[in-house]
């Protein structure tokens, strides 16, 4: 069984917001809410790096530890679902994830009224049936059942944004470091933006 | 930094607490020009080496992004783990034990004690103990207080008690009620108790006579009355622990997380979150002890609340010098 994850590599990422819009559109997603989202460190500055974030489906989620209402799962492929029925929006999984991706429709709202949690599925919807409109309507589109990959990474231009088998992903990487900075150099920000070889010796 | 803290029992997570509120204070102090610029020489110097951009990512700085909404420039917020820890860690842990053993004991001593009766022969008369706004006020605390209490204890170990038994479904509906009232009674717990710290003020301020009663421990071992004003000792303790400093600090902490919409970051809302829990297990099991005394533990006593009135020989015998002062006319009732 596969593990899936996903992969964000910084050498490449264009902060086009690619992955943003095609999630929010494939999923149609609630006003308010972005379940990825571009980072952008050293914004406008030589340097700079962007990295495109959501769920990171952890083996040891702190969101399933912290559900009161104990809604939050992982299936057999490692990717973290939650039955939106039984989630009461008390924020906690917001509290305890490190990357921000548990969001809330209402926003921060008085009265700790956030409405159902929503994020990332890693398009694997949630607990009701596979492709139905239910599940549609609550979690988006189920691509994983449909034998696709996560729209985000599908849609990547510049093939920063990974998502699949854990083994696979790493395998790609491994292979890109290798070959970055080995004279014949496939990809990366110095070949597109930096000095030129011989300069910058 | 506070990544730490994994596994490592009591001591390792206070440590990691200290050095998480250490972050807390110094975290925006550090300037963004200066990492840019170590990427910038990095890269001149070693191309393909990021170390200064991870160190960024892991720093729990706020940096660009087109997303809005609360803290979406964050890329790694260390301190969730942190809250986790201490919630499911020593919270959970101490505090069901605490609220499963002071009932126990209290059980114990009702049944090896029994509750405290009256020596003398009630006379018949009555002396007015509270007035209506004063029960108002009581009453509007406790009750709100009461709601509280249970729907807090069911978000905390729900899952550990409720789900088992009735399952998932029931936990999920009950909790979704539970949690929409404890977000809406909060505020209103808070209100009656800053109204009953005003009320009951008075009354409660030390006096010498107290030593008495501390000496004599209230006589609650010997079952023997001591003298008292319009509050006991142990009342007063409950009044300034429980009432004031339990009943404010859980208040505010829980108006921190009711109200995220006034820009509250995670770390502000998981600090009030431990506060809130910390304070609100203590309180419960202190009101056990204050339930237990007004209700069966001592005769007359749940009267005194209900009615506002008492019977002149219950007065005499568990508050002789209020008794005295009212007599004398020194003393509203």
């Amino acid at each position: 069984m596969a593990r899936m994850k996903f992969l964000c590599d910084a050498e490449r990422c264009i902060e086009c917001n690619g992955c943003v819009t095609a999630c929010k559109n494939e999923h149609e997603v609630p006003w308010g809410v972005n379940r990825r989202r571009v980072v952008t460190i050293n914004d406008g500055v030589p340097g700079e790096r962007s990295m495109s974030v959501a769920c990171m489906h952890c083996s040891d989620a702190p969101c399933i530890a912290v559900c009161p209402t104990n809604v939050i799962y992982q299936t057999e492929e490692g990717v973290v679902l939650h039955d939106k029925d039984g989630c009461i929006g008390c924020g906690y999984c917001f509290y305890a994830c490190p990357f921000g991706a548990p969001q809330f429709p209402n926003g921060p709202a008085a009265f700790g009224a956030r409405g159902k949690m929503d994020k990332c599925t890693f398009c694997a919807g949630g607990p009701e049936e596979n492709g139905s409109q239910a599940e549609f309507d609550k979690y988006g589109r189920n691509r994983l059942a449909e034998g696709k990959l996560p729209l985000c990474a599908e849609m990547c231009s510049t093939k920063a944004l990974l998502a699949g088998d854990a083994t696979e992903l790493s395998d790609i990487f491994r292979e890109r470091v290798l070959r970055r900075g080995k004279g014949v150099e496939a990809w990366g920000w110095m070949t597109a933006y930096g000095k030129d070889k011989e300069e910058a010796k | 930094m506070s990544t730490i803290l994994t596994r490592r029992g009591g001591l390792g997570l206070l440590l990691a607490l200290a050095v998480w509120l250490l972050a807390l204070g110094s975290a925006p102090v550090m300037a963004q020009a200066e990492p840019a610029a170590a990427q910038v020489e990095r890269q001149q110097t070693q191309p393909l080496n990021n170390a200064p951009v991870w160190r960024e990512v892991r720093s729990g700085e706020s940096h660009f992004t087109t997303v809005r909404g609360p803290e979406t420039g964050v890329l790694i917020q260390n301190e969730g783990n942190t809250w986790r820890q201490w919630r499911n860690g020593p919270i959970s842990f101490y505090g069901g034990i605490l609220l499963l053993v002071v009932p126990t004991a209290i059980g114990l001593f009702f049944a090896v004690k029994g509750a405290i009766k009256l020596h003398g022969a009630p006379t018949g008369r009555k002396m007015q103990r509270f007035s209506r706004f004063e029960r108002f006020v009581h009453w509007g605390t406790a009750g709100s207080f009461v709601v509280l209490g249970i729907t807090g204890v069911c978000i905390l170990f729900g899952k550990h008690f409720i789900e088992p038994i009735f399952g998932n479904a029931v936990l999920g509906g009950l909790l979704w009620a539970g949690k929409t009232v404890h977000n809406y009674l909060g505020p209103v717990f808070g209100v009656f108790t800053l109204l009953m710290i005003l009320t009951f003020l008075r009354d409660n301020v030390w006096q010498a006579i107290d030593s008495v009663w501390i000496r004599k421990a209230g006589g609650i071992a010997s079952g023997e009355h001591v003298p008292s004003g319009r509050f006991n000792f142990g009342e007063k303790t409950w009044f300034w622990i429980g009432v004031t400093f339990l009943g404010l600090l859980v208040a505010i902490s829980g108006l921190v997380m009711d109200f995220p919409n006034f820009g509250q970051t995670r770390a502000d809302m998981q600090l009030a979150n431990i506060v809130h829990g910390v304070g609100a297990i203590l309180l419960i099991a202190l009101s056990l002890g204050h339930i237990y005394m007004g209700t069966i533990g001592v005769e007359g006593a749940y009267q005194s609340m209900r009615t506002g009135y008492v019977d002149e020989t219950w007065a005499k015998e568990h508050h002789q010098f209020w008794h005295d002062e009212v007599k004398a006319g020194r003393s509203r009732p």
